[in-house]
């Protein structure tokens, strides 16, 4: 029996979904990618006048920190009567925790002591006063990050690498596999539902094959689509004259390295259509599969009390952030993934073989 | 020669749960006939004939076809057989010819010559779409489909459901031209003249169990005709007891009887009678069916 002939007609029925959905997906990356340097931008101007002091941190003998800031390059050709320093908690100097009048120098230098072996986090704002009016001449912070920002998931969105690899994680991943998961229960149960059954089987057609066809086929789309997604990053990146940071291959392949991640939800979602025969129950078993898969992924981030569920979901296998940023390649847990979802595969022939099929 | 059986079904049960969909059947259909399998809603038709093309998974017994195991061998007897399901659905977003395409090279065909012919003979136009076919002309594609690969034997569950006669008179005129071919024909059917006129043979099955098996021919012949007499003076039954003449029954003056064969002895002896009234009926396969739909069917003449 050739292969290949219910793939075509997969596709034959389904391109039309297929379509739309991979010129949404590709429109969403290249978008992304053109919005990055607004948005990078927007995290660097995060204290406002920021640029206009500079801010040196040295370790004095005993451990702590000196601070010197100067703002010379801000006071070139201004006639000013005197500045005021303040230091706060946070980035508004309310209740300042120091105030300090520093006359016309354009430096200041203060030693901070650290807390439990850390250096306190410390807002410096520094006011000038010309001809009677006050005027604000910028902030700087004690915190080592320059933007004074991480998040939850650790990464820096201003860095485009960051970005793409928080893109993967945390929407692709949901985005691209709520449809597949759907698509792929359908794939099945749809020949089940609108009775196509029993004349798919009238021909010398093997159930095994019948599995194995359907998989591959959406394997197959999957590929092509994270291929093309590869090369959108790739003009993407390019364009916003990013690509000495990450090069053209380390995009493409963290794209492509996604794809056992999402066999594994094509190979769950016909386990669950075969297994269902109801695309309802179907669907909504392969929706929890992966909407588990993302929460844990998201309770793992959250810190190190959870690092312990990182082995059970398969998000960490993915492993995006080391391709992206240090060029590494997990191949075992590649090829772990893989497997995986060939296995759950066998597991849907298993059962599809030893089922009825229902009139 | 002896009659070779290319369907064997020995002891076929198969159990749905606690639901005896068919039980401990056994049905030989032979290589160049149409056998006609009969049988009030719900009495095992479509189960028999999934099982034997292996959708369903047997529960007990032993299903021979081309001296094929039915499960073991589904493939290759797949191969080999066309089949028409009773209740089907296609891609209905395809066109018909796309669908019947796929079919055909996937049966290993790469002729068309054959689909062409049989849709033309139906009045199928395969550029439409399935889904915008009406009830008849989806099910004309799907007898399209189970001839066109010109297997040796057809299997089909009620194939004229939703045709108009017209169109069920050229069916019936494919199947007995394609059986004169050569080929075996396996069909299900509700409709008694559907089964009297196209097939050689009948299986009758009620309440998932085998009535009766016969030729057409014969069952025609030796239903006989039904005579009712009404006599001046009642008579005495054992003048009747003769050839030719079965459940003679009394009542008061009234006497009915079966009369299969020996009419000319028979109507000689009831003339030396005084007869005030009398009927012949030929006896339909009609009403015989009803004797074996309804709970009185004569479970003696189960093979
Ligand atoms: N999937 C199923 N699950 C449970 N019971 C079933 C199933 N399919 C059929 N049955 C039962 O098995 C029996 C035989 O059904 P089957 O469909 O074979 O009858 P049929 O002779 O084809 O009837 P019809 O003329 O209505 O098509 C019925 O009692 C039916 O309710
Ligand atoms: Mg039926």
């Amino acid at each position: 029996m050739k292969f290949g002939k219910v793939m075509m007609m997969e596709l034959k029925n389904r391109w039309k979904g297929l379509t739309i959905f991979s010129i949404v997906i590709l429109l969403l990356i290249a978008g992304l990618i053109q919005a990055h340097p607004s948005i990078a931008e927007g995290f660097e101007d995060k204290l406002e006048g920021q640029d206009n002091i500079e801010i040196r941190m040295d370790e004095t003998e005993e451990g702590n920190i000196t601070i010197t800031l100067s703002w010379s390059d801000w006071a070139e050709d201004k006639e000013v009567d005197r500045y005021t320093v303040m230091m706060g908690r946070g980035p508004s100097f309310t209740t300042p925790l120091l105030e300090e009048d520093v006359g016309e120098v354009e430096t200041w230098q203060y030693t901070l002591l650290k807390e439990n072996d850390e250096i306190p986090e410390r807002y410096f704002g520094v006011v000038a006063h010309v001809d009677g009016e006050r005027e604000f001449v910028g902030m700087e912070t004690s915190l080592e990050d320059e933007n004074g920002i991480e998040d939850i998931w650790g990464i820096d969105v201003s860095d485009i690498r960051g970005m793409i690899s928080m893109l993967w994680g945390m929407w692709w991943f949901l985005l691209i596999g709520l449809y597949l998961g759907y698509v792929s229960v359908n794939s099945v149960s749809q020949d089940f539902e609108e009775r196509r059954m029993d004349i798919i089987f009238s021909t010398p057609l093997s159930k095994r094959q019948y599995i194995i066809e359907k998989f591959s086929v959406l394997s197959l789309y999957m590929l092509g689509l994270l291929a093309v997604s590869g090369l959108v990053m790739i003009a993407g990146v390019s364009s916003v004259g990013e690509l000495d940071t990450v090069s053209s291959s380390t995009l493409f392949l963290s794209s492509i390295f996604s794809l056992p991640v999402f066999m594994v939800i094509i190979a769950a979602s016909i386990l669950a259509a075969v297994y269902f025969e109801d695309s309802k129950k179907a669907v909504g078993f392969s929706f929890l599969v992966i909407l588990v898969q993302y929460g844990i992924n998201v309770v793992v981030d959250l810190g190190e009390a959870f690092e312990y569920l990182e082995p059970y979901t398969i998000i960490s296998y993915w492993n995006h952030e080391s391709i992206l940023f240090d060029e590494i390649y997990h191949m075992g847990d590649f090829f772990l993934i893989l497997v995986l979802s060939l296995l759950i595969v066998l597991g849907a022939l298993l059962i599809f073989e030893r089922k009825d099929i229902p009139a | 020669m002896k009659k070779q059986p290319v369907i064997k079904i020995r002891n076929l049960t198969k159990k749905y749960g606690d639901v005896v969909g068919i039980k401990d059947l056994d049905l030989d259909v032979y290589k160049g006939e149409i056998m006609g399998f009969l049988g009030p809603n719900g009495a095992g038709k479509t189960t028999t004939i999934r099982t034997c093309l292996s959708l369903l998974q047997k529960t007990s017994g032993d299903v021979k076809i081309f001296g094929l195991d039915s499960h073991e061998d589904s493939i290759e007897i797949r191969r080999r057989t066309g089949y028409l399901p009773g209740d089907f659905g296609m891609y209905s977003g395809l066109k018909v010819k796309t669908i019947l395409d796929y079919l055909l090279s996937q049966s290993g065909v790469s002729d068309k010559s054959k689909m062409k012919g049989l849709a033309e003979m139906l009045e199928l136009d395969l550029n439409r779409r399935y889904g915008n076919l009406s009830k008849g002309n989806k099910q004309k594609v799907g007898i399209v489909q189970a001839f066109m690969a010109d297997q040796d034997l057809i299997i089909m569950d009620e194939p004229t459901s939703g045709l108009d006669p017209l169109m069920q008179q050229k069916c019936y005129d494919l199947f007995r031209e394609e059986r004169d071919k050569g080929k075996t024909i396996f069909m299900s059917s509700h409709i008694l003249a559907e089964v009297e006129e196209v097939c050689d043979r009948v299986a009758i099955i009620r309440d998932a169990r085998l009535q009766v098996v016969e030729d057409i021919d014969s069952l025609k012949e030796k239903m006989g005709k039904k005579l009712e007499i009404e006599f001046e003076n009642s008579v005495d039954p054992s003048l009747f007891q003769m050839e030719g003449v079965e459940d003679f029954n009394m009542n008061g003056k009234r006497a009915t009887m079966i009369v299969t064969s020996n009419l000319d002895e028979i109507i000689k002896k009831i003339s030396q009678q005084n007869v005030l009234n009398m009927s012949l009926e030929t006896f339909s396969l009609e009403q015989m069916f009803m004797t074996y739909y309804s709970s009185g069917g004569k479970g003696d003449e189960v093979r």
